[in-house]
């Protein structure tokens, strides 16, 4: 709605209407936004890269450029795809199991009886460190690879229970019932109403499970492992290579982000975009 | 019972059998609690018999609920051979956590209420919090471990990084979750300004600084444990280690127990007490459940492996890493119970 | 004698395309003695209207004041939610909102919660009590300052209708006691009737379209006759302002 302008010629200048200046003040917010943050980069980077140099020894703490550069030479032994691979593989077969076991044991513990069975079992999953078990499995089981294995499985276990049973126990028995009065069939049922509500409850266990286990993975190989990422990080600390120590560890976190975040979110986002309108 | 109304002269009804208690309580959830640990002995027992006959030079390796048994009792009694006994131990660790827990929690309310209060700041910040966040402890641990070398600086600063993220954004979710209606209220009554910082605005941070807290402390405690394992020369994560390295199972199944009895003491006990006497205004729920209902959705989503269960629990809500749901802090009062 | 004073008031918000005009161009004098209700559809503008004379919202353009003897008067304000702090007790809420922590004011705070039947309440949390309760806790706060004027902003409008009777007729007496101004917004015309001496009709816009006394006896009974025929008159406004509704 521009003022309305008079027959006669006006003063060249145009007033900008409310919606434009609205709109325009969305766009300085959003670079004003933008800019923080690169220079919150920048900062940080800038700080890391300064304390390498000045504040701490550089083989103490290696410079981002440093760390870049060992990352190349690295990726060129074609060390780094072979411990990726290694790694991911052990996260890939503990967190199934882990997965299989936790959601056995949620929806075992809608029994009343088996509920108190396994409930210390969880609370203790969930609160003791993976180191715990970590070191248990090494000293039992040394360097088989069923020691990591099983390391994985207890630590992560929990989290799934916790989430499954919480899914069960509170599917909507009204509209499961709804659905039986209206004969609905149990293989549509579960369709429309079962396994929508159970799958936040599922995937917010996946994601956390996730978390947890590619941690634990990690430190298990620091311990019982003769391959992997968490062995290659050992073998680095204790020849004091720390820009190679580094290296690993970004690595891997660069990849363990872009798996939780962006693989994970994108499914999240796909599946269960009608939960958008309901958060406000 | 209606039984005795419908007969008036009937005579009154046989006391219940004891047989029928006893069922009950079989079946009831209390009896299968009880009778998990006896199934952990077992399955410890036999499997000790299995493992010995398959691979019998672990006979060594593995420990007998016995030794363990005896071993703690010894700890307990504070005779050891390791060079701190029980007490030191835990002494020295908890005293690391406590200087860690102070400086993440008083850092981290600076940073996460300038983040809630200045989009700039929070676009400066956020991403490494958010990176911070995802860190595995471990590489806090032997980064620390080789950068400090022995001494309290390497675990106290892996506890500072662990907890830290947690702190800010929990603090940033209270200053975006003022109860603005209650501010409105007391700028329509003229109240003074201290007063509204020292009844409304400290009171609804509480709950964030709480659960602040509560993190800090769960995830300072593994993030210290691990970093004592790899940079340590005193400490309960040290001491683990040290028993591991001198292949006394029953060492490290022993102190694994005094983790977890420290861990459920601490963290169960000590925070729901606190919860209960900070909260009691809460209508209905008290205890942790209350807490968990002013958990950063972000929080959450990261604090898988966090210590407790009810906090587990509440992390079935939620979803992203990123922006904030809206929540409803204050069902107490939007909800109208109509009886006057 | 306290005096309101509203002079071309104009409240606006947003910009451009999505401007919405909350207030348009308001006049109107309340002093002494009165109960005046504002009474209108939902979105007319009667909860910005006290907003302002509350202090909580600041006006486009135009004027607004609020004086007892010529000096800036003091302000009490009930809440459509009892908007009582939930982490302190129910006397601590009534301190709150004092000027001081005196015993006085402590004596005085009791009586008003005595008023309103919660006299043995003080010591319990808002949690503890029913909504209803913690609206007359909210409404024993606000004539607990002892003000010159009062701002209620449908006060009674999430209670179930036998508690919400009674908490009128309980204002109802505070009011005739104790003679002070009550600016009273409400949706349903049937309560302002029961309770004002005036009523200001606002249509939608924001435009202030009627103001009427009600010049019945007190205390009204809903089933008097005379009460019913004022309603209807208010009623028949209601459509002429349907019919020259701003759209």
């Amino acid at each position: 709605m521009t003022t309305e302008l008079a027959p006669e010629p006006t003063a060249t200048h145009t007033s900008t209407t409310g919606a434009e200046q609205a709109r325009a003040a969305k766009m300085k917010e959003r670079r004003q936004v933008w800019t923080w943050r690169i220079a919150g980069y920048a900062f940080f980077l800038g700080l890391w890269e300064f304390a390498s140099g000045r504040l701490m020894d550089e083989t103490l703490l290696p410079g981002p450029t440093t760390v870049f550069r060992t990352f190349g030479e690295l990726w060129s032994t074609g060390e780094v795809p072979g411990a990726f691979a290694t790694t991911l593989t052990r996260i890939g077969i503990g967190f199934t199991i882990a997965f299989v076991v936790g959601s056995l044991i949620g929806v075992l513990m809608q029994n009343r009886w088996l509920n108190g069975f396994f409930r210390d079992a969880v609370t203790v999953g969930v609160t003791t460190p993976g180191l715990i078990w970590a070191l248990l499995t090494a000293i039992i089981f040394g360097n088989r690879p069923a020691g990591p294995l099983i390391a994985i499985v207890v630590t992560t276990f929990a989290i799934i229970t916790v989430n499954v049973a919480e899914g069960i126990k509170s599917l909507p028995k009204d509209l499961i019932d709804m659905g039986k009065s209206f004969n609905v069939g149990v293989l549509r049922r579960n369709r429309h109403i079962v396994i929508p509500h159970l799958a936040p409850f599922i995937f917010t266990g996946v994601r956390f499970g996730f978390s947890i286990a590619w941690k634990v993975t990690v430190l298990t190989e620091v311990f019982a492992a003769s391959k992997g990422i968490g062995f290659e990080m050992r073998t680095a600390t204790q020849l004091f290579r720390l820009d190679e120590f580094l290296t690993w560890i970004l690595a891997f976190y660069v990849l363990a982000l872009f798996l939780e975040k962006v693989v994970l979110e994108r499914i999240e986002r796909r599946f269960f975009a009608w939960r958008g309108e309901l958060k406000s | 019972m209606t039984a005795v109304l419908d007969r008036p002269n009937a005579p009154a009804p046989a006391p219940r059998k004891p047989k029928r208690s006893v069922g009950r309580f079989l079946r009831s959830s209390l009896s299968g609690r009880l009778t998990f640990p006896l199934v952990v002995l077992a399955t410890w027992l036999l499997s000790i018999q299995l493992v010995t006959a398959i691979w019998p030079f672990t006979v060594d390796v593995l420990p007998t609920p016995w030794q363990v048994g005896e071993f703690m009792w010894g700890e307990i009694r504070g005779d050891t051979l390791a060079p701190y006994n029980l007490y030191e131990t835990f002494g020295i660790s908890l005293r690391r956590l406590a200087v860690g827990m102070a400086i993440a929690i008083a850092l981290g309310t600076v940073i996460g209420v300038a983040m809630g209060l200045s989009k700039s700041v929070n676009a400066f910040f956020n991403d490494w919090v958010v990176a911070i966040l995802a860190m595995p402890n471990l590489a806090w641990a032997l980064f620390a471990s080789l950068a400090f070398g022995f001494g309290n600086t390497g675990p106290i600063l892996t506890v500072v990084l662990t907890g830290i993220p947690f702190v800010i954004i929990n603090v940033r979710e209270g200053v975006r979750n003022t109860p603005s209606d209650l501010f409105d209220m007391a700028r329509a009554f003229d109240v003074p300004r201290r007063d509204v910082i020292r009844h409304v605005l400290i009171p609804s941070l509480m709950p964030f600084l709480f659960a602040a807290s509560r993190y800090a402390f769960a995830l300072g405690w593994k993030g210290l444990v691990v970093a004592e394992v790899f940079g340590g020369q005193d400490g309960a994560g040290w001491t683990i280690k040290f028993w591991y390295d001198a292949h006394r199972a029953h060492g490290v199944v022993g102190y694994a127990l005094f983790f977890v009895i420290f861990a459920l003491v601490f963290e169960k006990f000590m925070f729901d007490q606190l919860s209960k006497r900070l909260f009691k205004w809460r209508p209905e729920v008290n205890g942790p459940e209350v807490v968990e209902q002013a958990f950063d959705p972000a929080a959450q989503a990261a604090a898988a492996g966090s210590s407790t269960t009810s906090a587990a629990l509440e992390s079935i809500n939620q979803t992203t890493l990123g922006p904030p749901t809206e929540r409803e802090p204050r069902e107490a009062e939007t909800r109208s119970k109509n009886d006057g | 004698m306290a005096e309101i004073t509203v002079r071309n008031l104009h409240k606006e918000f947003g910009l451009g395309e999505d401007k919405v005009v909350a207030l348009e161009d308001v006049n109107l004098e309340v002093s002494g003695h009165a109960f005046v209700s504002i009474v209108g559809a939902s979105g007319c503008g009667k909860s910005t209207l006290l907003n302002i004379l509350s202090g909580i919202e600041t006006p486009t353009s135009g004027s607004v004041g609020i004086t007892q003897d010529g000096k800036p008067a003091d302000a009490g304000y009930v809440f459509q939610a009892a908007r009582l702090l939930p982490w302190r007790s129910v006397m601590d809420n009534m301190l709150f909102v004092q000027k001081d922590r005196s015993d006085e004011t402590r004596q005085r705070c009791q009586r008003y919660l005595e008023m309103v039947q919660l006299g043995d309440k003080g010591s319990k949390y808002p949690g503890e009590l029913s909504g209803g309760m913690q609206q007359r806790v909210g409404i024993a706060r606000a004539f607990s300052t002892e003000p010159d004027v009062l701002f209620m902003d449908e006060p009674f409008s999430h209670l179930d209708a036998i508690t919400a009777r009674t908490l009128r007729s309980e204002l109802h007496s505070i009011w005739a006691e104790t003679g002070k101004t009550v600016m009273f917004v409400t949706h349903d015309v049937g309560e302002a009737v029961e309770l004002s001496d005036r009523i200001l009709v606002f249509a939608k816009g924001g435009r202030l379209a009627d103001d009427r006394k009600i010049e019945l006896p007190f205390p009204r009974d809903v089933a008097d006759q005379t009460v019913a025929i004022a309603k209807a008159d208010v009623f028949r406004t209601f459509e002429e302002i349907g019919a020259l509704a701003v759209s």
